[in-house]
């Protein structure tokens, strides 16, 4: 029934592009993907896990945009995704990807209904991007990408939510030039009429442009149970409130110094819960105050910080991880002749084959501490207090995207132990246009990241840990002919040391410590080739190979090599 | 803001952490203070409990296994706190369940089960008086029959009160029925009567517990053997029970599982059948335990089973709570 409806909604719109051709516009995507599996473990381990896996698939996301007039427009996006190897229609899948509805009210509110994307700050709603990407070859963003575009994670850190925004601007003369103020209330889940209560999220901000110098912003965000929709009148809530500044002033012509801070208190509660591990409230407060930088002869911004998020700071938006390394990857799940789990490698993540979220969660999703220890959470990681430095270089002819991050962070309140844990984190990354260099017209372009990780605590040797996590992200992009490029690349992960990894309950109660041992590299290299029909049309075939190896004795090894094909359009 | 950067130590913070303590997950285990009993001799109505007291190295779990030397009464002890005290050690004399302790040497062990090669403790106390029972005892069958009870044994069946034997759940005595019925399910029964009037029993039905030792020996099995017990009500005040018009509530309890059972339920259940009905008595159909003026438990078998043996002993009633041997 629901594909007879799409199918007559999608003629309907046809026609009546036919007849508005100037109030209506197509838009879309479209994809193909093969990609080869190929599961590298030793037969004496395995002899029963099934080595080869293929899958694809192709689909169309046709999206129209109709402007019934000059201020309204609505918004629509059908996909029609056929699994290949379905065959007279099995496998064919047609879905609504998106349906909104956006305009201007009295030529002042702006407003948007239905599917919209949101963002606030770091603290309160930022939709913080996965482990394992610093400047990232573009033959692992080719795939990623994939990802990232069905599951709505847009580069600009936005989270894709169901229900209404709106914002609106006040122009003023004197002290003031403008408050601008923002509105959103989403549906996070509807009730199942027994257990889970309706869940809705809301919140806005209130922005004040004082001057070009001084920008202002009031952040409110809160989660909150509908406690009528289901019997029981349980309740979760959790509100942030932050306050953010940003000063700049400019001290002569080349120098620009200022402040970029935020603070705000967080609010959970857990109310008439049966469950005694429920906490009634927890409250606490951050703050995150930098002074910035910009040296203009020297093309160079420098950031110069200090934070502090408490351990019960809770900011569901803020926090909730893409990927829930809790949960097996999609493919091979199990592997070995006791058909053991098969944790979450990084080439699961690079293919998509992870539980993403596609909402913000209450809980804090577990983590894999040998990819990311010092901030799992992102900006907003609870439990984090210390310095940052970054410095950040404005891209030139030759190099772009150049940065260097160096955090010093302990934790604020111990985990077992009142002995805290202690956190160096160094992140640089640079892309290098080699063929500027020799005055090649072609590109040919290096993308180089590196990440170092540690973390180390004191005390008894109970208490004593200390875990080392190195990564490279490296890149090379080379158009050997006219759009025609070659793409490798590596992805190299070492990793040693112990870990004391938190276990929590679905209160975010720390109830156990998983102490793990790790010593291991993950290497994943990449080579493809691309043509580009244009900047949004291109063709790619690549080669993959990834292995895992563990040092220590109770872990597998084992590799995984793809070959994939994609076919990428938007229009 | 800037209140917020001058108060950068959170309070508390300090002495506090998340989790559980890493020290009792992962951390050595000794014992810092020896583990000892507060006596060696007990004489439970005059030092009403004993208890041990201790340090460990961390929160584990430690059990205390206290084990009667004749009777073999068993009590456990558990718990997981780093120090031991009478807080969380205390026992009162009384067993995890019948048979309960009785004049005689009880062996003490300690062990710390999640502590590889923890040391196992050991000691002996010498319990010189057993506890006093909190509640209403009708009879132990430590002082013989008394003299209005009324007993029923078909002719094949040995009914009466045995002692010395050792096998007794609390005391020295308790009452037996051994004998073989082919022809009837019935096997025998003894109505404990007081010497005079009520049994002194308080008003409230609705807190009040029935209690007894059961020990089901031969022609046993689910669905083979049950108990009744008539409980006979002087509703009319007149000293006298008179089936007709007054009330005479039987209650079933069918075997569950060998060894001594703890038969125990609230008295205001007794005016239920099994499936929570009210059922029909001759009287105002109330339970009111002072009133009570005989109890008669009666043994029944499968008759096609060969010979029945059963053991009872300890008829109690407890205020709030069932009665711990």
């Amino acid at each position: 029934m629901n594909r007879k409806i799409l199918i007559f909604l999608f003629i309907f719109l046809a026609n009546f592009a036919i007849g508005q051709q100037k109030k209506f516009q197509i838009n879309g995507a479209a994809r193909g993907y093969f990609l080869s599996n190929n599961l590298n473990l030793d037969e004496s381990l395995d002899s029963v896990t099934t080595r080869k896996a293929n899958y694809g698939h192709t689909l169309l996301d046709l999206g129209f945009s109709l402007t019934p007039n000059k201020n309204t427009e609505i918004l629509g996006m059908f996909r029609i995704r056929n699994e290949l190897g379905g065959f007279w229609g099995g496998g064919v899948s047609f879905d609504v990807r998106q349906l909104s509805l956006k305009g201007v009210a009295g030529n002042v509110v702006r407003y948007e209904i239905g599917d919209i994307d949101l963002k606030m700050t770091p603290y309160t709603l930022f939709n913080t991007l996965e482990e394992g990407v610093i400047n990232e070859g573009d033959v692992f963003d080719l795939r990623r990408n994939i990802v990232h575009y069905d599951m709505f994670y847009n580069d600009d850190n936005t989270w894709r939510m169901q229900g209404a925004k709106m914002n609106f601007g006040i122009e003023f003369g004197n002290y003031i030039n403008l408050i601008d103020v923002k509105g959103f209330i989403t549906r996070q889940r509807p009730t199942d009429g027994i257990i889970e209560p309706e869940r809705l999220y809301g919140g806005g901000k209130v922005k004040i442009k004082q001057s070009d110098n001084l920008t202002i912003g009031l952040n409110s965000v809160n989660v909150f149970d509908l406690t009528e929709t289901i019997q029981d009148s349980i309740q979760f809530k959790n509100n942030v409130h932050t306050f953010d500044l940003l000063y700049s002033k400019n001290i002569n012509k080349t120098t620009n110094i200022g402040m970029k801070s935020e603070a705000g208190i967080s609010g959970t509660s857990y109310s008439n819960y049966n469950d005694t591990r429920a906490p009634e409230s927890l409250q606490d407060w951050f703050y995150d105050i930098a002074l910035v930088s910009h040296l203009k002869n020297k093309n160079l911004k420098i950031q110069l910080g200090y934070k502090d998020v408490g351990a019960d700071f809770l900011s569901t938006g803020a926090q909730t991880k893409r990927i829930d390394y809790s949960r097996f990857p999609g493919l091979y799940q199990q592997i070995t002749n006791n058909a053991l789990g098969r944790p979450i490698s990084y080439t699961d993540v690079i293919s998509g084959n992870t539980v993403n979220s596609f909402k913000i969660n209450e809980q804090l999703l577990p983590y894999f501490a040998g990819y990311n220890n010092i901030s799992p959470y992102g900006i907003a990681t609870p439990n984090r207090k210390g310095v940052y430095v970054n410095f950040v270089k404005s891209d030139s002819i030759k190099f772009k995207n150049t940065f260097i991050n160096a955090s010093f962070m302990t934790q604020s309140r111990g985990t077992g132990t009142t002995v805290k844990k202690q956190f160096i984190l160094l992140k640089a990354g640079t892309d290098v246009h080699l063929n500027d260099f020799f005055g090649w017209k072609k590109q040919l372009k290096i993308d180089l990241g590196m990440r170092y990780e540690n973390t180390s605590r004191n005390g008894e040797s109970y208490e004593k840990g200390n875990l080392n996590s190195t990564f490279i992200d490296a890149g090379i992009s080379w158009e050997f002919a006219k759009k025609l490029d070659l793409l490798v690349g590596a992805k190299l992960w070492r990793v040693n040391g112990i870990a004391y990894v938190n276990e929590r309950n679905q209160f975010n109660t720390i109830i156990n410590f998983d102490v793990v041992n790790y010593d291991f590299t993950e290497n994943t290299y990449a080579a493809g080739i691309r043509y580009r029909f244009s900047d949004k049309n291109t063709l790619s075939a690549q080669y993959q190979i990834f292995d895992v190896n563990h040092k220590t004795t109770n872990s597998i090894n084992y590799g995984i090599s793809q070959f994939s094909f994609l076919y990428s359009l938007f229009f | 803001m800037v209140i917020l950067f001058a108060s950068s130590c959170r309070k508390g913070d300090k002495n506090n952490f998340d989790g559980p303590n890493l020290n009792d997950l992962f951390g050595p285990f000794s014992i810092i203070d020896d583990i000892k009993i507060n006596k060696n001799t007990a004489n439970f109505p005059l030092d009403n409990e004993l208890y041990f007291s201790g340090e460990l190295s961390k929160n584990t779990t430690w059990i205390i296994s206290i084990t009667g030397e004749i009777t073999g009464a068993k009590r456990t002890i558990t718990g997981s706190d780093r120090i031991l005290s009478i807080n969380n050690t205390a026992w009162d004399g009384g067993a995890n369940t019948f048979p309960g302790f009785g004049l005689e040497n009880a062996f003490i062990e300690i062990s710390f089960p999640k502590e590889e090669n923890s040391p196992v403790l050991y000691d002996t106390v010498s319990i010189t008086n057993t506890k006093i029972d909190n509640g209403y005892l009708i009879t132990s069958f430590e002082n013989g029959e008394g003299a209005n009870w009324s007993k029923f044994n078909q002719t094949t069946v040995r009914g009466q009160i045995d002692c010395g034997t050792g096998e007794s759940a609390k005391g020295n005595c308790h009452y037996g029925f051994n004998g073989t019925v082919p022809w009837d399910w019935a096997i025998g029964s003894v109505m404990v009567k007081p010497n005079s009037g009520t049994f002194g029993l308080p008003a409230s039905a609705s807190n009040l517990y029935f209690n007894m030792a059961f020990k089901p020996m031969e022609n046993i099995g689910i669905g083979n053997t049950f108990l009744q017990f008539w409980f006979d009500e002087d509703d009319n005040g007149d000293g006298v029970f008179d089936e007709a018009t007054e009330d005479r509530f039987i209650y079933e309890y069918w075997y569950e599982k060998g060894g001594w059972n703890l038969v125990s339920y609230k008295y205001s259940d007794i005016q239920f059948d099994e499936n929570g009905n009210q059922i029909s008595t001759n009287g105002n159909g109330l339970p009111e335990p002072s009133k009570l003026v005989s109890i008669n438990v009666f043994y029944l078998a499968n008759k096609d089973n060969g010979n029945a043996k059963a053991l009872i002993d300890h008829l109690i009633f407890t205020t709030n709570k069932p009665y711990t041997p």
